[in-house]
């Protein structure tokens, strides 16, 4: 069998179901049905969004109990929080580092309740050393 | 309330058909179902529904490409954006019928008219390409239908199944090249 064979026997097919189709009768009940049944779709779409907001609100909520037991949180201080501070410190002058010094000095003695004797000390360092002890609580 | 659509002497093209049924023209709809009834029909059939059941099927493309109608972005002709959607509604029937024969042989072939032994002959020849048609891939045998039996372009084909032109050529081929060897193992 050739492809003008096939292509001849193909354009037959189905052509005895077609010509019982009662076309108009097929019309009404087209039409009939499209009017009694009411399309389903926007239904579908109204619960899928519902699903959508619900699985958001799940995913938020938990996102937000869930974050104050990160290790960052759990610290006290965040790496940006961090970052921030040591950007910080590059704009102090040596006088304004020696005044967060001492005042950091007397935060840790206030917790341990021991008092410092290294504040005088602190005016013997230069603007570097004072950024780098600074830093170095931060890790 | 919707204005009907206005007849004139030349026949509404189907986008202003289609327009009209998206205002609620339901005489809009009746007219594009007259026109496309029978073509769709003769797909169905030709793709394997059971004859008794082609007026179900018919009714229920109709359904779902009336429902779905905003999608239709005229890439492609009414009609063969029906026939895709007639496809989809035969496998969904398919599924439903389970192990029901979704193809029977010996039906859809008859044809009471003409000479009897020719009429034995082709018949036995269209049960051999039914049969055939029905051992392709889905896309080889609408590929097929949409070319050998609706007479449509690569190109329309193409804008219908979301492809390329070459590769419904390609499906073509080997729709033929495989129908070929099974009419030749019968």
């Amino acid at each position: 069998m050739n492809e003008d064979r096939l292509n001849q026997l193909a354009r037959r097919l189905g052509a005895d179901a077609a010509e019982r189709l009662d076309v108009e009768a097929t019309a009404r009940k087209v039409v009939q049905r499209l009017r009694e049944q009411p399309a389903r779709r926007p239904i579908w779409i109204q619960q899928t969004w519902v699903r959508i907001a619900a699985s958001v609100v799940i995913v938020v909520g938990g996102a937000v109990v869930a974050s104050p037991l990160t290790p960052g949180h759990r610290s006290g201080v965040s790496p940006a929080h961090a970052h921030l501070v040591a950007d910080d410190l590059s704009d102090l002058s040596a006088d304004e580092l020696r005044e967060v010094l001492t005042s950091f000095d007397a935060i840790v003695a206030g917790d341990s309740g021991v008092v410092p004797e290294s504040g005088t000390d602190l005016n013997e360092l230069d603007t570097q050393q004072l950024r780098t002890l600074l830093r170095s609580p931060e890790g | 309330m919707a204005q009907p659509l206005t007849r004139t002497e030349t026949a509404p093209p189907d986008t202003a058909l289609i327009a009209a049924w998206q205002t609620g023209d339901e005489q809009a709809a009746a007219e594009l179902v007259g026109r496309h009834a029978r073509p769709l029909a003769r797909f169905l059939a030709g793709a394997g529904a059971p004859e008794a059941d082609v007026d179900d099927l018919v009714q229920e493309t109709f359904i779902r490409a009336f429902r779905s109608v905003n999608r239709f972005r005229g890439r492609c002709q009414f009609r063969t954006w029906l026939l895709t959607i007639g496809g989809n509604v035969l496998k969904d029937f398919g599924r439903r019928a389970g192990r029901r024969k979704v193809m029977p042989l010996d039906e859809g072939v008859r044809d009471g008219r003409g000479d009897p032994h020719a009429h034995a002959e082709a018949s036995e020849a269209e049960a051999l390409l039914l049969a055939g048609l029905k051992q392709l891939p889905r896309l080889q045998r609408e590929v097929f239908l949409l070319r050998a039996q609706q007479g449509l372009e690569y190109d329309e084909i193409a804008a219908a199944l979301a492809t390329t032109s070459g590769a419904a050529r390609v499906h073509y081929h080997h729709a033929v090249r495989r129908l070929k060897e099974i009419v030749q193992d019968e």
